[in-house]
């Protein structure tokens, strides 16, 4: 195992699923804190469990398909998803979109259960379970989706998961103390730190899934990461002077 | 049931196609490397530069154009 391809692998995993699993953990206690942690920690469950059912359908299955096709299918996607974010998080740092904002998220998901508890009386810790339920497998298929991206074809499948595992009992852990949404998180610039290592694995696999042999093999990535961290920062720095010059 | 269906598809291709021009231009780009690399016998140093610096290219692009008012 090279240590420049697992230790991006592994950073991009952790970092990645820390934002998701603040967003994930934001929803769950709101139900926790409006109908108890029963239906919170069902709906947990019940997501975590779909999401490891995805897991063990999809693993065996990749290990049947050639490992180019693999590399440029999985690469094509990492690009998509890794430039979707760069682009989202390159706005956000400029101004031009708004930050994601834990409370406000919190407010809401809170204000609209109440809603529904004033509406329907019956049933609301099943409205609950499944609102939980929807937070851990919408946010959670993101981690599943990059542990299997950046894990797959290179056997960093179980050190890609242990940082995803690692991200999730730290969030756990930091949330069980402070017992509030964790709206310090800096997730603007995990999210941006994360994109640059995404884009650059897609461009490194696709790459490959084409039967490019980058130079210098697995340390290439390294000159994309800085690369993609510099057009990021560029890209950011003329949204905000674009942005002021036509406001 | 149905619902959580329908918002699980929707965040899949959310997660890939959130920007449709970057995600097309993206794809454009890939499916050209690709075809010059096959059928013009491009050098795979000149491959693998123009898959990278178009990729960067087009996120420039993208988020100024993003950045830009839109015509009412």
């Amino acid at each position: 195992m090279m240590w420049s391809t697992a230790a991006p692998a592994v950073t991009a995993a952790f970092l990645a699923s820390v934002v998701e699993v603040v967003e994930a953990f934001t929803i769950v206690l709101a139900v926790a804190m409006l109908r108890g942690w029963r239906p919170a920690a069902l709906g947990t469950v019940a997501g975590l469990g779909t999401l490891a059912g995805i897991v063990l359908v999809l693993g065996p299955l990749l290990d049947r398909v050639p490992v180019a096709s693999l590399q440029l299918a999985i690469g094509v996607l990492l690009l998509l998803f890794g430039m979707g974010w760069l682009r989202k998080a390159s706005l956000r740092a400029a101004g031009v979109i708004p930050l994601h904002d834990e409370d406000a998220i919190f407010a809401a998901e809170t204000a609209g259960m109440n809603e529904q508890s004033h509406r329907r009386q019956k049933n609301l810790d099943w409205v609950a379970g499944v609102t939980a339920l929807k937070a851990v497998l919408l946010e959670g298929l993101e981690v599943v989706f990059i542990v299997i991206a950046v894990g797959a074809g290179r056997g960093l499948l179980v050190p890609a998961g242990l940082g995803a595992l690692a991200a999730c009992m730290l969030v756990l852990a930091i949330g069980a103390v402070v017992h509030r949404p964790l709206s310090r998180v800096p997730e603007n610039l995990l999210k941006f730190g994360v994109s640059i290592m995404l884009c650059s694995f897609g461009v490194f696999w696709t790459g490959e899934g084409l039967g490019i042999a980058w130079p210098g093999q697995d340390l290439a990535l390294l000159l994309f990461i800085a690369l993609f961290l510099g057009a990021g920062l560029l890209a950011s720095g003329f949204a905000r002077r674009l942005s002021v010059e036509f406001a | 049931m149905m619902a959580i269906f329908k918002e699980l598809a929707a965040e899949l291709i959310g997660m890939f196609f959130g920007d449709t021009r970057l995600a097309a231009a993206l794809l454009a780009l890939v499916a050209a490397t690709g075809l010059l690399i096959d059928f013009a016998g491009l050098d795979h140093l000149m491959a693998g530069a123009m898959l990278l610096f178009g990729s960067l290219a087009l996120l420039v692009v993208s988020v100024c154009r993003a950045a830009r008012p839109r015509e009412p």
